[in-house]
């Protein structure tokens, strides 16, 4: 008997390689055109980050090029009034047009006032086209979108103790791993389908995975221990874990103590550094010659971390000692009552991550004898998108940091610190600076000058935050509450959709609507996009080019031992009639505005282009002329994209020692005591007052606390519970939940479409699975179809991912889901993290069963 | 000749679904029908509580009751491997297969139902035949891969590699599962029915 026939072959058959864009982390992948149609993607063999591999998101993906609502025709708004439930009344108009009436007032704002140009995207590769085009144009108003969102405090932690925007760990000598209130290995992270394998191996090693979450997510499923905690207590479970590090246990890294951080320079009675009177360096104390020398004075013999000395009559501490004792507060038992995590546990945590850090202990690679500390903790928005998430993040990281972990074998890791052309370098302190080139905001060490803003980011008010785009909502509602003498006029938005990813939809439709003329740069028409004046037809990403390199080492290169390589994105189907890249349309308006030549001036700089490549003047160049002269700088002249028909991943060479395990080699200091937070707390208290505006300096203090979150400060029996997010694996924030093929794994799962309840908690509120219910919080009403689960924390219910679209031309994933975001506040004093930036996720809720189920959204 | 096998370790999956949506991209199936699917469970109360994930997909069955009902014929073990197809062209849609199986894993293609809402589009994939309608379609193994020298899509995709392909008669060394199926760990689903599935299950049963 023969097979039926499945499979019928074409003499048109291409593999294009690419870079997925999925989500953020620029996977390589192969796309499979066949008779001029995408039929299949698949993970890039060549390419280390990906191996071969790819997940449900980037496989389904090539089924929204072929989604019949894409759009195709520019189209302008009808109905001049916008707001929630407004139809915008489209009428199409012509590329041509829409591209000059852009352009016109585009010039127009030009010669007011730049500033009042706003660019909104999440979109990585486009960053350097947006960035350019800013910096040309004259706005300091750029990429507002919700990055902040999950990592302001993170990113903040991991660039003062790693020197790196983002965190990982060696899985391959990790033993005992720790996620806190993040995915890891679970395909909701950076370098996904990497960290996926190597975290399996890990655990089939015998490593012991540890997940500290409210819910039992994908991650916390493979863990032999799952850690139930009382959202946004994040911070008082750290501060009690390093108390009992401490001053219960007495287990810490004492030459890194020493040698890599700040721990034992002399705090004087004002808790700034103690000063050499000449070199005005911070002083630590010789404790052979039981005299103070400046900290890189090379007669040193051996550093005190403990006690207390006498300088110029005057006493002086450790910064060590001082940290050590303001952690005696953190006592474990109280830690319980607020976590909900029971002390004996909060103990052997602690306790069982120490040894497994095995303090002392080497390994040998490569003939360096390196420090080899096999546990790790990892961080992310879980914990740190909280009232004091920086001083959160930071206490987590603190850990690692006492059982000298960063950087070394075994342990936590910076997404590469040091690389091919990037290093971090040493202030006149000993502190370390990361390499811009990683930091890729701005740094939060050393701080800048806080000051009256003048960016509707409100970035000059956090002057050791990387970036507080959050703030944007803020700025743009209420300027003149932060001294800004100017209101925004045009709003170039797309592939971010901000109705769904910052806070209620209400108090955002009040923000896009005081922006008179915005464009929208979209391939569907989403809740975002109904604000919009003129929408443009936005490509897939398999229709266009991209700069290069498509993966930032910042993030998307995983760091440790491998190889440095870079991804090309590549078109692999034309874009259909009537629609563009956004990118190239972004150049287009800048020809028509007349500032295409300064653009390119600029993005000679910032695309790192040398002599040798250089910008034509007065050429019109295309994204991916450029692109190539990129390669061409960094891979060198040879390159071709002819080259680039197997795989689109150019490997250039194997990372050195140093690049692999940067920390042993690493001159540079990192905090334990933050010193420099007294004098920019003093400055921002002198901006704050001067601006008559409340604000929360409590966060600018050199030493860790806890800072609950207002819906903790304020129990409120009605709104009896907190509310959680977390990502599942098959779904990219707000965007891919509009793939019907994602929908149907949606639909069949048994949490993804729901509101998880606890058992305990379902049956004391008489709830059910199936039940429809009201949420509310203080700030917006939604509804969602109960889930009774033991799998969540009973004081908080559950709500995953980025669901609950209402958009009118939204098809598959319509009401399907609930909107977390839609609970958030918009940001104000009270719910955002003063010193990162970070806004706090943590609301209270009420539940109320809705009878007969139906519903009435939005 | 070979007989195939495939092996699901329980440790290292972690509900991502790519195997889903591979499965669904290589077979064209309609809106509704997926011949691979990951199901959940929760063990234990909270506070110690788990969660499981479960791949399930056509156990290809060596005493399959699903070739033992059909009246037609159309549902047939490949002579060389063993791999449970259907041919579409003499299957009548009577669905007796599709109640005999024990593992819910046979899909009634009831109607044309379009990929999009509201009629058909531009996504009509040309390279692969969609089931027919009024037949029954499964999980085939992929057999035109296997044919080719390559694993079946769903194990291709697997980014912890939590899907092993391979033999279980012997018949190739490099590519045996013996060592996998022969732990003690080692389940199927329903032996209870003595359908003799070619799909195991492993874990360290934590």
């Amino acid at each position: 008997m023969s097979e039926p026939t499945k499979q019928i072959k074409f003499e048109d058959d291409t593999w294009t390689p690419s870079v997925c864009m999925g989500c953020y982390n620029c996977c390589g992948i192969k796309i499979h055109r066949v008779e001029d149609k995408i039929v299949d993607v698949i993970g890039d063999p060549a390419a280390p980050n990906s191996r071969g591999y790819i997940c449900a998101k980037g496989k389904a993906r090539f089924l929204d090029l072929y989604d019949p609502k894409r759009l195709t025709q520019p189209l302008k708004r009808g109905n001049p009034k916008k707001g929630l439930g407004e139809d915008p009344e489209w009428q199409e108009i012509s590329w041509d047009e829409a591209l000059e009436t852009v352009a016109t007032r585009l010039k127009l704002v030009r010669e007011d006032d730049p500033r009042k140009l706003v660019l909104a995207h999440f979109d990585m590769p486009g960053y350097g086209i947006s960035k350019a085009f800013g910096a040309a144009f004259g706005t300091p108003n750029l990429h507002w979108n919700r990055a902040d969102y999950c990592g302001a405090a993170p990113h903040m932690a991991h660039l003062l103790l790693n020197g790196s925007f983002n965190g990982e760990l060696d899985f391959e000598r990790c033993n005992y791993i720790v996620l806190w209130g993040t995915q890891l290995g679970a395909l909701a992270e950076t370098i996904p389908l990497h960290t996926a394998d190597m975290m399996a191996d890990a655990r089939a090693r015998g490593a012991k995975l540890v997940v500290i979450d409210p819910f039992c997510s994908n991650a916390a499923a493979k863990a032999e221990d799952w850690i139930p905690i009382k959202p946004g207590t994040d911070g008082a479970l750290a501060l009690s874990m390093l108390n009992v590090l401490l001053n219960e246990l007495g287990l810490y890294d004492v030459p890194f103590l020493k040698e890599k951080t700040n721990a034992p320079y002399l705090i004087g009675a004002d808790g700034h550094y103690v000063r050499h009177e000449s070199s005005n360096k911070p002083l630590v104390w010789d404790s052979i010659d039981h005299t103070a020398k400046a900290f890189d004075d090379p007669s040193l013999k051996d550093v005190a971390l403990d006690g207390e000395v006498t300088i110029g009559g005057a006493p002086a501490q450790p910064s060590f000692q001082k940290v050590k004792e303001h952690l005696k507060q953190f006592d474990v038992e109280a830690a319980s009552r607020v976590t909900t995590v029971p002390a004996e546990k909060i103990r052997s945590l602690t306790e069982e991550f120490a040894k497994a850090a095995m303090i002392g202990a080497t390994v040998n690679i490569d003939g360096h004898d390196l420090p080899l500390r096999p546990a790790a903790i990892h961080f992310k928005r879980g914990s740190g998108a909280h009232k004091g998430g920086a001083h959160t993040t930071l206490a987590i990281h603190m850990l690692n940091l006492m059982v000298g972990n960063l950087d070394v074998p075994g342990g936590q890791r910076g997404v590469n610190p040091i690389g091919p052309f990037w290093a971090p370098e040493q202030d006149d302190d000993g502190m370390l600076v990361p390499a811009q080139h990683i930091a890729k905001y701005h740094k939060p060490y050393p701080p800048r000058q806080p000051k009256i803003p003048e960016t509707l980011d409100l970035n000059e008010l956090f002057p050791s935050a990387l970036f507080t785009r959050g703030m944007f909502a803020w700025g743009i509602r209420d300027p003149e509450h932060f001294g800004i003498d100017y209101t925004p006029e045009i709003l170039l938005h797309g592939r971010t959709n901000l109705m769904m990813n910052s806070h209620n939809p209400e108090a955002m439709s009040e923000v896009l609507a005081k922006i008179p003329l915005q464009v929208s740069f979209s391939t569907f028409i989403d809740e975002t996009t109904e604000f919009a004046d003129i929408v443009l037809p936005d490509s897939h990403d398999f229709e266009r080019w991209d700069l290069f390199p498509a993966n930032d080492p910042y993030a998307f290169i995983a760091p440790g031992p491998g190889e440095w390589y870079w991804l090309m994105r590549q078109q692999a189907i034309a874009p259909p009639d009537g629609a563009r890249p956004w990118t190239e349309v972004y150049l287009d308006l800048a020809e028509r505005a007349g500032f295409i030549d300064e653009l390119f001036a600029h993005g000679k700089t910032m695309w790192n282009i040398d002599e040798r490549h250089a910008l034509e003047k007065g050429k019109r160049h295309t994204v991916k002329d450029i692109a190539e002269r990129q390669a061409k700088s960094l891979i060198g002249d040879d390159f071709s994209f002819d080259q680039l028909t197997e795989s689109s991943c150019m490997i250039t060479r194997e990372k050195t020692i140093e690049e692999a395990y940067p920390r042993p080699f690493m001159k540079a200091r990192v905090p334990v005591y933050l010193e420099h937070l007294i004098d920019t707390g003093e400055q921002v208290g002198q901006v704050v007052e001067e601006l008559g505006i409340e604000w929360d300096l409590r966060p600018y203090n050199p030493l860790l606390q806890y800072f609950p979150c207002h819906a903790h400060s304020e129990p409120d029996a009605d709104f009896d519970l907190h509310v959680v997010n977390f990502k599942v694996p098959f779904i990219t924030f707000s965007v891919t939940s509009e793939n019907l093929w994602i929908d149907e794994i949606s639909q069949a799962n048994p949490y993804t479409h729901n509101v998880m309840i606890n058992t305990k908690t379902a049956k004391a509120k008489g709830l059910k699975d199936g039940d429809r219910i009201r949420i509310s919080s203080h700030h917006a009403d939604g509804e969602g179809t109960v889930k009774v689960t033991e799998l969540i924390h009973p004081s908080c219910i559950g709500i995953p991912s980025t669901l609950g679209h209402w958009a009118r031309a939204y098809s598959v994933s319509k009401y399907k889901g609930t909107g977390f975001n839609n609970f958030l506040p918009a940001p104000d004093v009270a719910y955002i993290d003063t010193l990162s930036g970070q806004t706090d996720s943590c609301v209270c809720v009420k539940v109320e069963k809705l009878s007969p189920a139906k519903r009435t959204q939005p | 000749m070979s007989k195939y096998g495939m092996v699901m370790d329980l440790d290292r999956c972690i509900g991502c679904n790519a195997c889903v949506i591979a499965c669904k991209v290589e077979h064209n199936t309609p809106a509704g029908i997926n011949f691979t699917k990951i199901l959940e469970y929760e063990t234990g109360t909270y506070p110690d509580a788990g969660r499981q994930f479960l791949p399930v997909m056509c156990n290809h069955c060596d005493d399959a009751p699903c070739i033992d009902v059909c009246p037609t014929k159309a549902t047939y073990a490949r002579e060389q491997d063993g791999i449970v197809l259907v041919d579409w062209d003499k299957c009548i849609g009577c669905g007796a297969c599709v109640l005999a199986c024990p593992y819910d894993q046979r899909f009634q293609v009831f109607d044309e139902r379009t990929m999009f809402p509201g009629g058909t589009t531009d996504f009509q994939r040309p390279d692969v035949q969609r089931a027919d309608t009024g037949a029954v379609a499964k999980c085939d193994f992929c057999y035109h891969r296997i044919d080719e020298g390559r694993e079946p899509a769903c194990v291709e995709v697997c980014p912890t590699k939590a899907r092993i392909f391979g033999v279980t008669d012997g018949s190739d060394p490099e590519r045996s599962l013996d060592h996998l199926i022969e732990q003690d760990s080692t389940t199927t689903l329903l032996p209870e029915k003595g359908t003799k599935p070619s799909v195991y299950y492993v874990s360290r049963g934590e």
